[in-house]
Order: C-alpha cells, then structure tokens, then sequence
C-alpha cells in the first residue's frame, strides 16, 4: 500500500503530525502499536516548565532560548509560531485550551503538587501566578469510593500554598453500582456512567448541596467526558459556582479525550489508521527508506515518500534496552546512548535526574534519522523518542511532542 | 548469560508483561455498561496469578466477555488479555452448556434444519408466540430478530448454478463460505463467485467444510470446535496443495481459523494460516501488484459508512477492505469510529445480554444514523444483523459493494478473459 506519508506510532506526536499533513492535502497513514502515553496525561501540555537546576520557568521563550546545545528544540525554526499553530490544531480538532508560549501558568497534579505548563484543557484549573494563589477557600469534591483522586494530598498541597480545604464527598446511585466490581471504580468507567444529562444535572445537584456556598472555588476529578468536552463542561456551568477539574491518577480522562478527537480528525481528514500494528522492519536503499513491514499485514508492504518515526521512549517501547545497549526496535536507527558505560545509565536515587531519560535517537538538524551513520534522507523523528531532554526533570514532554512534529510537517511540506 | 535470561522471560499470553496501566479498561466495551464484570485488567493479567495457584479463583462472571478484543488491540504491552480470559473459560468452566447455548452455537446444525423448513421457520421465528417461548424457555431474548433462513442453502446455488463453470478459468481459489452464507445469505456468496470469476478466478468449495466454531468456543463447547477446526485444517490442506489460496467473506471466521485455532484451541494451524485470507485482502494484494483490474460502473453512486468489525479490528486488516471500497469512485466514503456494536455473534441472542448488547452497540447506531449513509459496509455478518436492526440501515459486505458497484463486461475485458 502506497501513501505520501507514513507515520509509526499514533500518540500525540505521531497524530499531530498526522494531522498537519493531512490538512496540507496529504494521504498520510499512520501505524499504531496499542494505546498511547496520552493516557497518562494531566490534561495540560507542558512546554518547558524547569530549569536545569529545577526551579519553576514563568517566561518559557527566554528560557528556550537558552537550552542547551543537545535539546530537541533548537532545531526548530520558529518556536513562537510553531507554539500557536499547535494551539489551532488542537482547536481545530475540538480541543479548546487555555494557556500561551509567553508566560506559563501552573496546573495541580493529582498529589497536590503545583506544576509550570503551557495548555491546559477548558475546565482544568489553572492558576496564573502560584505566589499568589487565586483562591482563600477551597472544597474539594470526590466521588465516594473513588481510590485514583487523594483528597488527602491534594488538600495538604493546596494547604501549603496557604489554601483553606474542605474535602467532600458526593454520590450518585448509578455510580455506586460500579463498586459492584471493586477494581472497576475507575475514572474512564465513571466517565462512561455519567453520559446522560439526567444524571449530569443530578450530579451538579449533589455538589452544589455539599459546596454550593462559602467557597471560592470547587474542584472536582477530572472523570467526565471521554469522547467530548461537553458534558464536562456542562456540569461545571450546573454547578453554578466557580468550578474546576484536577488530573487523576490515570487513566486520565482528558488524556483519553484528546486522544479520541486528535484520532477522529485524524480520520475525518483522510487519514487511514493502522490499529494495534507494530512495524517491525525498514527497507532501506541507499539511504532512503523504500517502505516498511508490519507484524500484521504479513505479504503487503507499506510504501510512502516520508516517514516519520514517532514511537515514544522506552515506556511506549519506542526506545528498549537490554543487558548491553539501549536500541530503536522498529527499524534499527542509530540511536544517541550518550556514551554512557552501562552502570552509569542509571542513578541509585529514583528522583535524581536520570541519565538514560536523555537517550534517544540520533536526528540531523532537520530531525532525520542515521543509520550506521549516515542519514536517511526521508526518514524523520519526532517526540519524546528524540535524544537530549528530560521531560520529567524539564516539563516539556508536550511541546517536543507537538512542536518538533510540526516542524518535521513543514519540513516535508517545504 | 544475561541475554539469555532476558529472552526466556516471556509468559504465556505475554501476561507478565502488564504494568497495570488499566488502558484496557478504558476500551473494554463490557466494563463500560456492566460494573459487575470485573474488567480486563482484572478478569485476565491480574486474576491469571490467582487462578494459576487455585482454580478456585475462576469468576463466573468471565464468561459477560465478549472476545472483542478490543482490550488487546489498546495494550500498550501486548498482552493478549482477551486469549486469557477465553483460555480461562476453556480451562476452568466447570458449567455444562445449557441447551440453548448449544443450539446457538452449532450454527450449521440448525442452519441444516432450517433451511428445508425455511418458508415456514422465518415466519414462525418471527412469531410473537414464538418469540416468547423462545424468550422465556430457551432465553433467547425476545427483541431480537432471527436472521433468515435462506430456502436454498448457498452450496446447492452453487452446485447447480456455478461449479461446472469454475474450471474454465486458468487460476483458482477455494471458498470457505461459512454458516452465514450457506443457510442466511446466500447472495454473498453469489457475489463473491461473481466477482472473482470477473477477475478471473474459478471459485471452489473445500472438500469438507464445518463451522469454524467461533460460536462453540464462546458457548463453552472447545472439544467440538476442536473436531470442527481439525476437519477444516485438512481440507484446506488440500485445497492448498492444489495451489489455493482459501479465501473468507468473513473476518470472524478468518480470525478464529487463524489465529484461535493455535491460540485457544491447540489446533497445529502453521502450515495453513497463511494461506487464509480474506476476499477484499486477496483483492486489494492482486491489485496492487498489479495481476487484476475493476472496472467499475460510471453510474454507480453511494455513500457507504464503514463499520470495524472487532475482529477485522484484531487482524489488522481493516485498510485492505477500506482501500479497497475507496477505489470505487461513485464512493462517498465515511469511517465510523471504531467501536464495538454489541451482538458478538451469539452473545447478543441471549436474554441475559440482551440489553447490555445494546448499550454498547449505542454510540455506534447514534453515530450510523447521524451519518446517514446508503449502506453501511463491514467484514462481519453479526455485525450485520446488529446494526440492521438497530441502526436500521442496510449492512453490506464490501464485496457485496464491489459486486453491485462493477462492470462486468468491462472488468472481464481489463481483465483479459473475453
Ligand atoms: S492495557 Fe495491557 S499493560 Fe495496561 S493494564 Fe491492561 S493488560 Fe496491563
Ligand atoms: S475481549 Fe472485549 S469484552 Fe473481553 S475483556 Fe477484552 S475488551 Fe472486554
């Protein structure tokens, strides 16, 4: 099968991407091995959000400019402009986001931790300056059994940047009925439970009797809306006091949305989706790659002019690792393994900065792939399988993600 | 020595290599109507620890799993949670079946039955009176609509019809009709011979064919399907001895002969599993390189949803069938999102699933009926019946499209053949 392009990998870079291309008139195919990292989500997009000693960015662009030599983001052209035609892609697939590229706003983590980021999606609290927390009084509302959102932490969080916190509990019949399994109590099965407007208004209802009066703001689990924004949003205008959600362990429901309507424009572009596939081998010509084979479609080639590699780090397999060396396992691209002996990839302290996180593929300036050395002309990589950050130490995992595909889109286009 | 540790670390059904991550859960469409089903993540990886240190640990509740696999095509990591949870069932399930389920599950027994009696078994399994025995004796729910017996099975249409013309032709491939076609819908098969004989093909039938038994494994009955499975095994064997490839409308039937055969039944299928496909894939295979040409009508204009059935989902094979549909121009084509519809073959036909079937299968008919297509097209006949009856528009196998939408005489030329 022939297309223009053929991305590997469906998360938020590939689908980025994918939908770039796709809205300049390209036939793009797009190759994904199971769910993405989206599922883990926050429901916010960092851009970069620490420095290198760790302390919170409130001017990204200044900061961007000055990483350093080995990050992904000096391969990009415009960093500005790249940031705001990210933001209209999102929109254009029906993701409203609050949030821009000159300062950062912080958005809460499901601990109570208050994080620097870029976009966060509409009902998600935000809070602009976290010197000067917004709120006096707040009442955080759980629903009753509903283990992935710790009230506890999050309130002594909250407690700590001088918040007062009620922490309050609410529930529906139909959502009690989950416990019936008790491991089934989980935020993408409340989302499910909670589709009809009935029980939206009744929901409302509940939390307005527990937090209706006294608070500044309410703040509830980010579990409603998995295909859309609308119910979510719905409930929050029912509310009828100021009310916000905070990301829940996973999985996240906003992550799974954005996920959902990235693929849905995706497909409603022309795209063709391959499902639950895996490529396991590139056929390469003189350095240009002709086509690739997956696990599934055994007999039939995939063939395009461009590719793009966009399968993840090493928790999305896109980068694995065995006693010896840490390799790329689709199509065998040379990867940056930073010279590291293979005892100091790794530090003892879990919460030091870790070494191998900053392994990734080697990428020329216009983020093509090496093999043996030598670049392949039309072979591209974007995401979090690109060397030189660390997203959990920088908070950029979003903006590599979205604005390096992006740059790679225009690059092909170009 | 540290290599070698790493690569005999692989556990059956890749189970151990779950990191709790509960993205199948997410996807599972059972879990999402039905809170006292424990959910993938639960109900395969996790209680598989249980269940192998005492049988006792084997939850009855396993058997509200569909075997979409909808939760294996999620995972990140590649467990196959869905052959868990069935070889679960096979290995644990200590229930007999009840008579009911063994009538839905032997699809050919009672497609053999009926057929002879089809002028007067469609009326009757169309009774209210009937509807309600069937419902309140035999738990088989009442709102459903029994898919039609044909009065003349497919094999006979063929026989008197099609199979003195099929040596003609100077390639050939068999044709595994399965149940659907031979007792319900017989014109599928007609359109499949009619398309492959315009592209130059003969069309067989295999020497013996028996139900792949998808229904008899989902019903408790593995040593049946087991007798079934080895039986078509062998006369494929010689169909592919004869240089044929066999050939399917059906993604069901594919996948179980494929892939379940080896995975869940123990059936030895490696020496035939590559040589099953099916029709659009073969198709679309030809075409691109190049060996056949459609011709299609200039007159011919629909718009066509495509609906992923789970298992066509599972294969991986869905673009063969939408690449091959978007060749035809007077196409106006619309993916569906790829959800499950709910009807699982025989599940959907039990009472006690009744309205669970359609919950799931709700967002889906919702989405069909926005769409509004002209037929909606897909590789699985449950599929089918579901969606007809709850969407309310038609539902057509992309060959049956192909069929309707070719020129013949121009496709025989392009073709070499007149
Ligand atoms: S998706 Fe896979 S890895 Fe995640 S919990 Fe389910 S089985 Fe485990
Ligand atoms: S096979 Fe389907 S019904 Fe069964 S657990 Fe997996 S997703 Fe759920």
């Amino acid at each position: 099968m022939k297309f223009d392009i053929i991305i590997i990998g469906g998360g938020l870079s590939g689908l980025t991407a994918g939908i770039a291309l796709a809205e300049a008139g390209k036939d793009v195919a797009l190759v994904s091995a199971g769910q993405s990292s989206l599922h883990f989500g926050s429901g916010s997009l960092d851009l970069l959000g620490c420095d290198e000693k760790g302390n919170d960015i409130y001017k990204p662009l200044d900061a961007i400019k000055a990483v350093n030599s080995k990050h992904q983001y000096n391969k990009l052209e415009d960093v500005s402009s790249l940031a705001g035609v990210a933001k209209q892609l999102l929109e254009r697939a029906g993701i409203a986001t609050t949030g821009n590229i000159t300062s950062n706003h912080w958005r809460i983590t499901p601990i109570g931790g208050l994080m620097p980021t870029w976009l966060s999606m509409e009902g998600m609290a935000t809070i602009e300056d976290p010197d000067q927390m917004p709120w006096r009084k707040v009442a955080l509302v759980n629903i009753i059994n509903y283990l992935d959102f710790p009230t506890k932490f999050l309130a002594s969080g909250l407690r700590d940047k001088g918040v007062e916190v009620d922490v309050k509990a609410v529930s529906l019949p139909e959502l009690q009925k989950l416990r019936q399994s008790p491991t089934e109590m989980r935020s993408s099965n409340i989302a499910k439970v909670i589709e009809s407007n009935e029980l939206i208004v009744k929901l409302a209802e509940e939390v307005y009797k527990v937090a209706g009066e006294g608070y500044d703001m309410v703040l509830l689990p980010a579990v409603l809306g998995m295909t859309n924004s609308e119910k979510s949003q719905q409930l929050l205008k029912l509310i009828k006091v100021p009310a916000r959600y905070v990301a829940t362990l996973p999985p996240s429901v906003p992550g799974v949305r954005m996920q959902t309507m990235l693929r849905k424009r995706f497909t409603a572009l022309g795209g063709t989706f391959f499902t639950g596939d895996q490529v396991t081998e590139g056929l390469f010509e003189d350095n240009i790659l002709k086509g690739v084979k997956t696990a599934k479609l055994d007999g039939t080639t995939l063939e395009a002019d461009n590719f793009i590699l966009a399968t993840g780090s090493f928790m999305s397999r896109g980068l694995k690792a065995d006693y010896n060396r840490v390799y790329e396992p689709a199509l065998g691209v040379d990867v940056d393994d930073l010279g590291l002996d293979r005892k100091t990839w790794a530090k003892i302290d879990v919460t030091d900065a870790q070494p191998y996180m900053e392994m990734g593929v080697k990428t020329d300036e216009n983020l093509r792939c090496m093999r043996n050395g030598t670049t392949i002309s039309n072979l591209f990589a974007v995401g979090s399988i690109l060397s030189g950050h660390n997203s959990i130490k920088r908070l950029d995992a979003g903006g590599v993600d979205m604005l390096t595909a992006l740059q790679v889109a225009n690059n092909i286009i170009k | 020595m540290a290599n070698e540790t790493q690569t005999q670390n692989v556990s059956v059904n890749n189970f151990e290599q779950c990191l709790k991550c509960s993205i199948c859960t997410v996807y599972c469409p059972v879990s999402a109507v039905s809170p006292e089903y424990p959910g993938p993540k639960q109900a395969g990886p996790d209680a598989e620890r249980y269940r192998m240190k005492n049988k006792e640990f084997f939850d009855d509740a396993l058997k509200m799993c569909l075997n979409c696999k909808r939760c294996e095509v999620a995972c990140p990591n590649d467990v196959h949670i869905g052959d868990i949870i069935q070889a679960a069932r096979i290995k644990y399930n200590t229930h007999r079946p009840k008579l009911r389920d063994m009538m839905l599950a032997n699809t050919d027994f009672v497609g053999t039955m009926a057929s002879p009696f089809a002028a007067i078994a469609n009326p009757i399994l169309k009774l209210k009176p009937m509807k309600a025995i069937l419902h309140g004796v035999m738990a088989i729910d009442k709102h459903r609509t029994f898919p039609d017996y044909s009065s003349r099975k497919f094999e006979s249409w063929f026989k008197k019809n099609a199979a003195s013309e099929q040596d003609k032709f100077n390639k050939h491939v068999s044709y595994f009709h399965g149940c659907y076609v031979n007792y319900n819908y017989p014109q599928l098969g007609i359109d499949f011979v009619k398309v492959m004989n315009a592209v130059g093909y003969g069309v067989h039938l295999l020497e013996k064919e028996k139900c792949c038994g998808v229904a008899l494994i989902a019903n408790g009955m593995p040593k049946q399907a087991k007798r079934q499975g080895e039986v078509n095994m062998t006369s494929m064997r010689k169909a592919i001895a004869n240089g044929h490839q066999v050939l399917t409308t059906s993604s069901t039937c594919t996948f179980t002969m494929r892939d379940e055969y080896d995975h869940l039944l123990g059936i030895d299928n490696h020496d035939v599993r590559d040589s099953i496909s099916l029709a659009t894939r073969f198709l679309f295979q030809l075409i691109e390189k190049g060996e056949i040409k459609l011709a299609f009508r200039e007159d011919y204009h629909k718009r066509v949803a495509y609906h992923s059935a789970c298992h066509m989902e599972r294969m991986g094979w869905v673009p063969y069938s939408t690449q091959l549909l978007r060749m035809i121009l007077g196409i106006d084509f619309v993916m569906l999102e790829s959800q499950c519809c709910g009807i699982s073959g025989t599940y959907g036909f039990k009472k006690e699933n009744y309205e669970r079937s359609q919950a799931i299968g709700k967002g889906l008919f919702d989405q069909i009926k926005e769409v509004n297509p002209d037929y909606v097209a897909t590789d699985c006949e449950t599929c089918k019946w579901q969606i007809e009856m709850s969407a309310g528009t038609p539902v057509m196998n992309p060959i049956s499209i192909i069929a309707e939408a070719l020129d013949i005489e121009a496709t025989r030329k392009l073709n070499n053949l007149d």
